[in-house]
């Protein structure tokens, strides 16, 4: 059997003949991201061989190794099958995401404190009560001890609280990468995953290991016990919740895309290490795609007490909508795909260290932009690909079918304009660039979120000029300047003006459901009159989709 | 009328098609009639070379889906009003192609992209919609005396189902005389060839190469 060693984390180990790269991580509780599920599409798998002349030991499953694989020694970790003795140089996991963005606030607004749980001494024991219920007892008084736990459950991170239940101050925080995305990057990919063999059982144990971790360090932190936590609200979109409570989530991945959770549920919480009378909240899921993170978006936004007309987007691989009109709602949800999270961009990248995050094309022609972390710019993430996408439109090199201009008129912008294998690309460093075929994708990514904005619009007889306002909320629209919405025209023009960025909602949203248990009804009552709409059921979407694919 | 000879009424066909030219392309269409130029030619030689080239152009990115739909409305212009001259016995339709998103799927758009270049290249096409089980497609490809089945799916959760289609085709024996072909934004080579399906498009006008490859080793 051939002998497989992944240098930098001291593994060594045999495997059977032909099992991959990728499978012989996994064994070993190693973590190589797969963004396209392990069909060799997306080339972020690749791997460096210590000694490149052992590509004599591995056969590609995909299309046959060239030259340049021989001699950069790097190989797709999902397409090649071990043969022979190989050493391996993997990059740290945690190394890589160590500087990845989240954000943990969004804007929320004041309530009173009302939790779900309550406690009351009696003079000799303190009673634990849930709503109305007697659910335990505990010796002495206390009733001061009383913490609950809110987690924005995001497909790429965990971002938690540990929430004071008596004052209502939050006196820790923490966030981490949602480890399941090591596994299957999108809800789609994840979905599949979890629907194979063990799938399952390794995404929940992930979710729940890295829950403890956060859990325990919080408490660490504010200097209380576990035991003190009486309450964990999960928030996260559907797929997410289907997974962290070990559901299978199958049936979201396949028309009619049935959601098993409806939401405004409760489960025990002895998975977390908790008290052992604790309890999981989960919010009211408005449809399969459109989760309880948006709920608590519409919470904490007060999305349905606006007077006049407000949008509330939440830009991703899935970009929810919520249309409000004098508080009546109507959601949908729209396939952006994965191009905002830097994939099928050919410099794209995660918004970790190295990654073009802004940028800007001044009057001389004469392009600046920002790195994360400071150092040399490797590739470009999400808000920088939005930014490089809109600046390019704006200054006429991409025109507004998304065609690259055969010249530029100012010498700053000729010389960034230089063919790539034939096809022109916008050059910002000699390594980093982005070319006709980025544009299309943005195109496309863009169309479907734009085009999905028009079809709530138009179901509801409203013109964009009459929109008062504009919500974008999370993680990645938060990044996002309003320059470069309306630029690539992910937004119309009109919008310009209205638009507020108001954070990470889901985890704000999330936060008023554990201190106002009021909520929990007002909010199941919103939720259920939500009109949610199936943009392929709608005639005209794809001439809809169509006309918004223009820049 | 201009003193155009045949060719350059071609070539303008074809580049009516090409600039997205209703107009043109309906103009010349008639004056190809008034001619009694022979409109099946016209249709080969001019619309459908520029239709050839606009997908070219899609397919090097240079065009994108709403200039090749309109470049279809140009040709659809033309074709519309030279098809009733068009002499019995020539239209020599290309082989029959049953297409579908598979079960689970509702996303079309890539789809029906497929069928537009199909049909403006001559093939003659079933559309069986979305969400379609394995088995309509086995199905509807004998009742049609189909040679080539399509299948697309824009979601990583009901990929399985074209594995499906295979299989049933290998079950009931009519592999050999039935080929499968798929696409969409997960779907790779590396997974046509495991499903054993016999070719893989990444795109519409691919799409249209690999059917006449496939049709030519059916003939």
């Amino acid at each position: 059997m051939p002998r497989v060693r992944f240098k930098n984390q001291g593994v060594d180990m045999t495997v059977e003949e032909g099992t991959t790269i990728l499978d012989a991580a996994r064994s070993a509780g190693l973590s190589i991201e797969t963004p396209c599920n392990a069909i060799g599409l997306c080339r972020k798998c690749r791997i460096m061989l210590s000694r490149p002349e052992q590509i004599a030991g591995i056969v590609s499953l995909g299309p046959p190794f060239t030259e340049t694989d021989g001699t950069h020694g790097d190989v797709l970790a999902c397409q090649s099958a071990i043969y022979g003795d190989v050493e391996l140089l993997l990059e740290n996991y945690a190394d890589k995401n160590r500087s990845l963005r989240i954000l943990s606030k969004g804007h929320t607004f004041s309530y009173d404190i009302r939790p779900f749980i309550s406690k009351r001494f009696d003079g000799t024991h303190t009673k634990i009560i849930a709503g109305d219920e007697i659910v335990g007892e505990e010796d002495g008084d206390t009733t001061m001890r009383l913490y609950g736990i809110v987690i924005d459950v995001g497909t790429t991170t965990l971002v938690s609280s540990l929430i004071d239940l008596v004052s209502g101050a939050e006196v820790a925080a923490e966030s981490a990468i949602n480890p399941q995305s090591a596994y299957a990057q999108d809800v789609l990919a994840r979905i599949n995953f979890a629907s194979k063999n063990d799938g399952m059982y390794i995404l929940h144990k992930a979710f729940i290991d890295s829950c403890q971790a956060m859990l325990s360090s919080m408490s660490k932190k504010a200097s209380i016990d576990l035991e003190q936590i009486y309450e964990v609200v999960l928030s996260g979109n559907t797929t997410m919740l289907h997974l962290a409570c070990g559901l299978d989530p199958s049936p979201l991945g396949r028309y009619p895309y049935v959601s098993r959770l409806r939401g405004d549920e409760y489960l025990p919480a002895v998975e977390f290490g908790v008290s052992p009378f604790g309890l999981i909240y989960l919010p009211p899921v408005i449809s399969a795609f459109i989760g309880a993170d948006i709920t608590s978006g519409v919470l904490a936004s007060q999305l349905a007490g606006l007077p006049g007309i407000t949008l509330f987007i939440d830009i991703g691989t899935n970009g929810e909508i919520v249309l409000a009109n004098d508080g009546t709602l109507s959601a949908t949800s729209a396939a952006a795909g994965p191009a905002f999270e830097g994939m099928n961009i050919v410099c794209g990248m995660r918004a970790s260290s190295g990654a073009i995050e802004t940028f800007k094309i001044a009057e001389s022609g004469d392009s600046s932009y920002s790195v994360i972390g400071g150092g040399d710019a490797v590739g470009i993430c999400g808000s920088g690909i939005l930014d490089v996408a809109g600046e390019l439109v704006r200054v006429g090199i991409v025109d507004k079918n998304g065609r690259f201009a055969a010249s530029a008129d100012r010498e700053p912008l000729k010389r960034a304009l230089r063919k790539v294998e034939g096809k022109p690309a916008f050059f910002i460093t000699d390594e980093v660039y982005f070319t006709q075929h980025d544009a299309r994708q943005i195109q496309l990514a863009k169309g479907a979120i734009r085009a999905g904005i028009e079809a709530l619009l138009s179901k509801l007889g409203v013109n964009a000029n009459s929109t008062n306002r504009v919500l974008i909320a999370g993680s990645f629209g938060y990044h996002l300047s309003e320059e470069s919405l309306l630029n690539i025209a992910l937004l119309p023009r009109h919008f310009a003006g209205k638009i507020n960025f108001i954070g990470n909602t889901s985890q704000s949203g999330g936060i008023a459901f554990l201190l106002n248990a009021d909520f929990r009804k007002s909010m199941r009552d919103i939720v259920k009159r939500i009109d949610k709409v199936e943009l392929s059921n709608e005639p005209g979407f794809e001439k809809l989709f169509v006309q918004s694919l223009r820049f | 009328m201009t003193d155009m000879t045949k060719e350059e009424l071609h070539r303008g066909l074809a580049d009516a098609v090409v600039n997205m030219d209703e107009a043109t392309s309906a103009r010349l269409s008639e004056e190809a009639v008034e001619r009694r130029y022979d409109a099946f030619e016209a249709i080969d030689h001019g619309l459908a070379k520029g239709m050839e080239t606009a997908g070219r152009l899609f397919e090097e990115e240079e065009y994108f889906v709403p200039e090749l739909l309109m470049c279809a409305d140009a040709l659809n212009a033309g074709v519309d009003i030279l098809k009733p001259h068009i002499k019995r016995g020539k239209q020599d339709i290309r082989c029959k192609i049953v297409i579908g998103v598979i079960s689970g799927d509702t996303h079309d758009i890539g789809k029906n992209l497929v069928k537009l270049m199909l049909s403006s290249s001559g093939f003659e096409v079933v559309d069986l919609g979305r969400d379609v089980p394995p088995q309509s497609f086995v199905d509807r490809a004998v009742e049609e005396g189909a040679g080539i089945i399509m299948i697309s799916s824009l979601m990583t959760t009901t990929m399985e189902g074209m594995w499906e289609v295979v299989r049933m085709l290998e079950e009931r024996g009519l592999r050999d005389r039935i080929k499968v072909a798929v696409g969409g934004g997960p779907v790779s080579q590396g997974f046509a060839d495991k499903i054993g399906a016999d070719g893989y498009s990444p795109n519409a006008n691919h799409a249209v190469r690999l059917a006449a490859e496939l049709a030519a080793t059916l003939a």
